[in-house]
């Protein structure tokens, strides 16, 4: 009675497939839904791209916090099923949302996503514990298969296994697979049809197990042994000579240890921000003339700048950081694949469980220097809530490459002609947010969410393997466009909203503007009497203690769009000429040159501008991240206090930092 | 003895679990029941965690947690 909705309408929608003369209830020939289960690293996702070729998108089912990955299974595999792939269960006691709805699923207490059956991911090299979760999921009494992966690692495990006696001693359909190159997925789809048809099975072993984890483990190891089904060198168990320890030993070494991970992280971030930099200058390159293109084809109005610089541009601002989230994702996909990340979370679970982290912390917290949105997805790995928490809480204080064109701005105008200086400034900044978030993990965890109980680490350190290229490209792009689609609504929309509002006002300014002969690109008299620019003035006061006047305050609230649209707001207000080569040149000069209204007072003194520095190296400037922080979190308190914080300690510290400056003697 | 005090890559059997019921519940989940060999095959460089064999696979493991298997 349960089976409604996903499974409803996906018969409903290809009533052509269906043959008059079979009732409508017959499974086999209507479109399935078939969910992925198992224990997190069976090789779930790569099945998953094994099933659906990669075109798999994040969909939000009602009623769940989760989003999960649902695809269409490929063509070559007969009619099309529908693939859900559930997050991985650590434990059934389940206790993070992702494991709670996974359970709930194959429970069938969920009342969306009923599948028909499901797909229980065993890792071959690790059968017992695998075979344990499969045995719960066999208690449930939904029809299922047992996809056998990670078959190229049994010889490095010193393990063999017979696929056919070990179907026979569990009582149900064991296939092996490798999701990377499809092989064995199309046997996986018949089995998964056959069982749909015939789901009664009487001799399904693995329903009879006990829940008591000894108990449980005792029978399965009974049952592999009598069966026959595996065989397991002793010798090759003691893991002294396998790849994987032998590697170990360098990797995870008293002295390399901390060097080689200091040489993939640096390697990794040299990548992300230098092997991008081209392609982003093209994006750049490509949007502004885009933008120019508009301009001179569409008549000129309101319409026209509209397009270019409100919808161009904010399109522009999400686009321009994608080679650098697309080689974050790939190279995070490498190491994860290849089993180094856990390496490194297990180096660094010490000093992090020091701070009320967690090993596993270390992945959002490295992600974090690209963007804080993949970031907090990162995060869903961390086992703890509180430790999850506490991770997300201190992700925005990485310095995030958003960041970059705000600090190269502000620097070259405090330090001009001193570049070496600069980029040493630069290299200090980014430290110094490490060490920062460091420290406010570790004051909060000490006085503000004292842990109650100590978390466990307990994780899996999977054997190396050589990563394949084609699953890998796949996945990470998957990944990078899920990314696009959860950040770049946002910023589009918010940016969009800040143009307007910084283009709009009261008042019969936009009538007389119409009516001149050709109104200059961006008049600044416009900005006066707009939205933000009457917020600007009003703000004036606040600024004050910041030491800067109401056009950086529009330019601060435009960067909650995204921080670098602080820059592009300083060319508009300070007025520009949108002269390609000079430009940065121009708005350097102006900026130089720009005193309070009214009186000779400079606007950017060395102090004013430490403050800004100061302000964007806390300030939560990002309302896409408020909104990624919300939908992970589940609790609009949680990002709106975190949002709140950093705004106010930016803006306490960077006013604290002005006055002391000026105290000092410093303008 | 605990397996704290276990000699490196040496296998011993696991005799039973002392500690919070959850925390062990998890430990039990992840194979580490009694009766089953382990055994200690190094540390990461802070000394903790320690990485561990046991059913095949290895686990890195915080020393707090191996203080409550109890090995003979």
């Amino acid at each position: 009675m349960k089976r409604q909705s996903v499974n409803a309408a996906a018969a409903d929608a290809e009533p052509a497939a269906q043959p008059s003369f079979l009732p409508a209830s017959e499974p086999a020939l209507r479109s399935l839904t078939l969910c992925l289960a198992g224990v997190p690293n069976a090789g779930k996702t790569a099945l998953m791209n094994g099933l659906t070729g990669g075109s798999f998108h994040t969909a939000n089912y009602p009623g769940a916090t989760v989003t999960l990955s649902r695809g269409k299974s490929r063509t070559e595999l007969g009619p099309p099923a529908t693939i859900v792939d559930l997050p991985g269960v650590h434990s059934t006691a389940a206790t993070s949302p992702e494991e709670t709805l996974s359970c709930e699923v194959i429970e069938g207490r969920h009342p969306s996503i009923t599948p028909d059956a499901l797909i229980i991911v065993v890792d071959a090299t690790q059968l017992e514990r695998h075979l344990k979760f499969a045995s719960y999921v066999a208690r449930q009494g939904k029809p299922f298969v047992i996809a056998l992966t990670m078959i190229d690692l049994l010889a490095q495990s010193g393990q063999s296994i017979n696929t056919t006696k070990l179907a026979a001693a569990l009582g149900v359909a064991v296939v092996a697979v490798d999701g990377r190159t499809g092989w064995g997925v199309e046997e996986l789809m018949n089995e998964l049809r056959r069982t749909v048809s015939n789901p009664f099975n009487d001799h399904n072993v693995l329903a009879t197990l006990d829940d008591d984890p000894v108990a449980a483990y005792r029978e399965i190891g009974r049952l592999l042994e009598q069966s026959e089904a595996r065989r397991r060198g002793r010798a090759l168990q003691l893991a002294a000579e396998t790849f994987t320890s032998r590697l170990d030993r360098i990797v995870l070494h008293r002295w390399l240890g901390f060097p080689i991970f200091f040489l993939i992280l640096g390697t990794l971030f040299a990548s992300i921000f230098w092997a991008a930099q081209p392609f982003m200058h093209l994006i750049d390159w490509g949007f502004k003339g885009l933008g120019q293109l508009v301009l001179e084809v569409l008549p000129e109005g309101i319409v026209s700048r509209f397009i270019a610089e409100g919808v161009l541009g904010g399109v522009g601002a999400v686009a321009v950081f994608f080679p650098q989230i697309i080689i974050l994702f790939f190279l995070m996909t490498l190491l994860e694949d290849s089993g180094y990340l856990s390496r490194g979370a297990a180096l660094v679970d010490k000093p992090l469980s020091y701070l009320g982290l967690h090993g596993r912390s270390f992945v959002p917290m490295l992600s974090g220097y690209a963007c804080a949105i993949p970031a907090v997805l990162a995060a869903r790995t961390i086992p703890s809530r509180r430790e999850r928490l506490l991770t997300i809480w201190i992700l925005p204080l990485m310095s995030c490459s958003a960041r970059l064109p705000v600090y190269a701005l502000l620097l070259a105008a405090l330090l001009p002609g001193a570049a070496g200086k600069a980029g040493l400034a630069l290299a200090t900044i980014y430290v110094a947010s490490l060490l920062t978030g460091a420290l406010t993990a570790g004051l909060i965890s000490r006085f503000l969410m004292p842990r109650k109980s100590n978390s466990m680490l307990a994780m899996e350190l999977p054997l190396y393997r050589k990563p394949l290229l084609a699953p890998t490209l796949r996945i990470t792009w998957s990944r990078a466009s899920a990314y696009l689609r959860k950040a770049g609504t946002p910023i589009i929309v918010i940016s969009t909203i800040l143009w307007l509002l910084s283009n709009f006002g009261f008042g019969a300014r936009q009538a007389d503007l119409a009516e001149r002969e050709h109104p200059p690109l961006i008049a600044s008299s416009d900005l006066d009497h707009s939205f933000a620019g009457q917020v600007g003035q009003a703000m004036e006061p606040v600024l004050q203690p910041m030491g800067v006047d109401w056009r950086v305050g529009v330019g601060l609230i435009s960067a909650f769009a995204a921080r670098e649209v602080f820059v592009s707001t300083m060319a508009i207000v300070f007025h520009v000429a949108d002269d390609e080569d000079s430009r940065q040149q121009g708005l350097l000069e102006n900026m130089r040159a720009a005193t309070f209204t009214g009186s000779d007072r400079r606007v950017f003194t060395a102090s004013s501008m430490i403050g800004l520095i100061v302000f964007f190296f806390i300030s939560l400037q990002c309302l896409s991240t408020v909104a990624v922080v919300r939908s992970e979190t589940g609790s609009w308190r949680f990002a709106v206090l975190q949002l709140l914080f950093y705004s106010g300690l930016g803006y306490a510290l960077a006013s604290a930092t002005v006055q002391i400056l000026r105290l000092f003697g410093v303008q | 003895m605990s397996l704290l005090d276990a000699a490196r890559n040496q296998f011993y059997r696991i005799k039973q679990l002392e500690g919070p019921a959850d925390e062990c519940r998890r430990l039990l989940d992840l194979g580490l029941t009694p009766g089953e060999e382990m055994a200690v095959v190094q540390s990461v460089p802070f000394g903790d965690p320690l990485v561990v064999v046991v059913r095949g696979m290895r686990l890195a493991l915080r020393r707090r947690e191996a203080a409550w298997i109890r090995v003979e």
